[in-house]
């Protein structure tokens, strides 16, 4: 594997593995909408 | 609207994430994926790959979550009916019929091709499917291939249905019947309860095959050139004079395309049963990151490395040549007979993780169906399931019986799998940026999100994604329709196809029709008269 290889894959699975990481991160920190107010 | 379908919704958060993660996440993630890379430019092809998931991708999803979550708001959840009420008026509903259309056309043939992975994973379970270890690569080859037509039934129409294929009907049975338990027992208690469980144990799979791959070294030391750091290589190196060739572009913008299930009618009926500000911004974006973590995180790590190792450059070559289910059903099984003890294990790991991939998808392509057929009807979940359950086992039928040389599914998934993917994506952007207007659109999309999305993309909304669409749906239509429409009236099987497709779009039609007129008498604003935001 070249040098180049080696930093398009890295750079790639750190985009996609951190991006995933942070969302959930995001996602289960963020309270959720209010029930009632889907029920007007 | 009955109470039953009044009260429907998503029991978490994450459960809907997890539903639409699932329905994008499916075979094309590890294994048409590297086989797209590997043939566009290795590394640098993650350059258009990039470009397309957040020029084409996300912002579509962004809409698609929009839409349906506007649409939950007037209580309405099938396509057609959000359409109606975002594109203010019939055109933009008939249109919406299309959202109907695909995941329920695709459905016919894609539990088809579940079942191969369930059949599979039972062989593997039970002992192998006949490759005998220590005979030659060429004879290991003609026996997988063997087992695959066997599976497949790609020798001629009705062999499904004697013989040792017989177990193929028994499988589907088998993993239809598992698909229509859940369905049957709707959202929250059926297709989230299923997801909840199988993404987390579908990454687990995931996870230890991706182990077992980056440990195997260099298996055999008289070939020291095929051995794990070559084969990441294989995938990852980057040629960069692809990136002169538009193709390379198309092929990326496609990959990213159908991997993410945007355009399919999926995302905008899940979102439908949001509540009104639940978050849909970041909510689109971490079924995107999602999709994309067992795209590029597993398939562009698994697949072709593990060939590479033990086929060699000219042997993975020539499997990614055989296309995404060449190198998934016929040469994998070659390259874990390479693994000795570890051979059945890997083996039934990897089509039990497919399969699920499989399953997640397809839970997905029922509902928007069950969905439309309840609201146009006001029956029940279990009528409209048991109406929808018929129509998908006569299409399953007609899938299982039509098996010479994959015709009838084939042409199912080139027509409705593929070019009305396009169409309902350039429709549904169109009327979200231009209709119902960029500057509600994002306003809406805001609302309850949880994270501020850069105003960069209300460009890509309006102008950016829409012209892509245009350009490849126009460029397509001139130069392949006629040829592609001809192709698909050459044989028994796609002409069966083309009939069975032009059937469920008079059913939807109709369906839509009489939806129209019962909730017109019942006051319901499906032309958005009184906008609900």
């Amino acid at each position: 594997m070249t040098t180049l290889g080696w930093i398009f894959m890295t750079t790639s699975l750190t985009l996609v593995w951190g991006g995933t990481f942070w969302c959930f991160k995001k996602v289960l920190t963020s309270p959720r909408g209010e029930k009632e107010e889907s029920e007007s | 609207m009955s109470s039953e379908s009044k009260n429907e919704e998503w029991g978490s958060k994450l459960g809907v994430i997890l539903a639409v993660a699932g329905s994008a996440v499916g075979l094309g993630n590890f294994l048409r994926f590297p086989g797209q890379a590997a043939d566009n430019g290795g590394g640098a092809f993650l350059i258009p790959y990039f470009c397309a998931l957040f020029l084409l991708g996300i912002p579509i999803g962004w809409a698609e979550w929009t839409m349906g979550r506007y649409g939950g708001k007037k209580g309405l959840h099938s396509a057609p009916m959000i359409m109606g009420a975002v594109g203010k008026g019939r055109l933009a509903r008939y249109f919406g019929v299309l959202g109907v259309l695909i995941p329920l056309g695709v459905s016919t043939y894609y539990v088809f091709i579940e079942t191969w992975t369930f059949a599979y994973f039972l062989k593997y379970l039970g002992g192998g499917i006949g490759i005998v270890q220590g005979t030659s690569i060429a004879e290991q080859t003609a026996a997988s291939g063997s087992f695959y037509a066997s599976i497949t039934g790609s020798a001629g129409d009705g062999t499904l249905f004697t013989g040792d294929s017989l177990y193929t009907v028994i499988s589907w049975v088998v993993v239809f019947a598992i698909n229509i338990f859940f369905v049957y027992r709707g959202l929250s208690k059926g297709i989230e309860k299923f997801v909840s469980y199988a993404m987390p144990i579908m990454a687990v799979c995931a996870l230890i095959v991706l182990v077992r791959v980056l440990t195997l070294g260099t298996p055999d030391p008289a070939l020291p050139e095929q051995n794990v750091v070559n084969g990441l290589g294989y995938m990852w190196n980057p040629d960069f004079s692809a990136l002169g060739n538009f193709k390379t572009w198309l092929a990326a913008a496609s990959q990213i395309f159908f991997s993410l299930s945007v355009g399919f009618g999926v995302i905008i009926n899940y979102s439908s049963y949001l509540r009104k500000k639940d978050d849909v911004a970041l909510s689109g974006l971490t079924a995107s990151a999602t999709n994309e973590l067992f795209e590029v995180g597993f398939g562009g790590m698994i697949t072709l490395t593990a060939a590479f190792v033990f086929l060699g450059l000219s042997g993975t070559t020539a499997a990614v040549a055989t296309g995404s289910f060449g190198l998934g059903f016929n040469t994998l099984p070659v390259v874990f007979a390479q693994m000795g003890a570890f051979e059945n294990f890997i083996g039934a790991l990897w089509f039990f993780m497919l399969w699920l991939a499989a399953i997640t998808s397809s839970l997905s392509m029922y509902q928007p169906a069950i969905a439309h057929l309840k609201e146009a009807t006001n029956w029940s979940h279990r009528g409209s399931t048991t109406v929808i359950a018929i129509i998908g086992t006569i299409g399953a039928g007609l899938t299982l019986w039509f098996t010479a040389g994959g015709a009838f599914w084939s042409t199912v998934d080139f027509w409705v799998g593929t070019y009305l993917i396009f169409v309902l994506a350039m429709v549904q952007i169109i009327y979200f940026a231009w209709v119902f207007g960029i500057d509600r659109g994002w306003r809406e999309l805001h609302q309850g999100a949880s994270i501020r999305v850069p105003s960069i993309f209300k460009f890509v909304m309006k102008f950016v994604a829409p012209a892509y669409l245009i350009i490849v749906f126009v460029g397509f239509t001139v130069q392949n329709f006629g040829a592609s429409l001809q192709a698909s009236w050459s044989n028994t099987g796609s002409r069966v196809a083309m009939l069975t497709i032009a059937g469920i779009l008079a059913y939807l039609m109709v369906v839509t029709i009489i939806g129209e007129k019962r909730l017109r008498a019942a006051g319901v604003d499906i032309d958005d008269r009184n906008p609900a935001d």
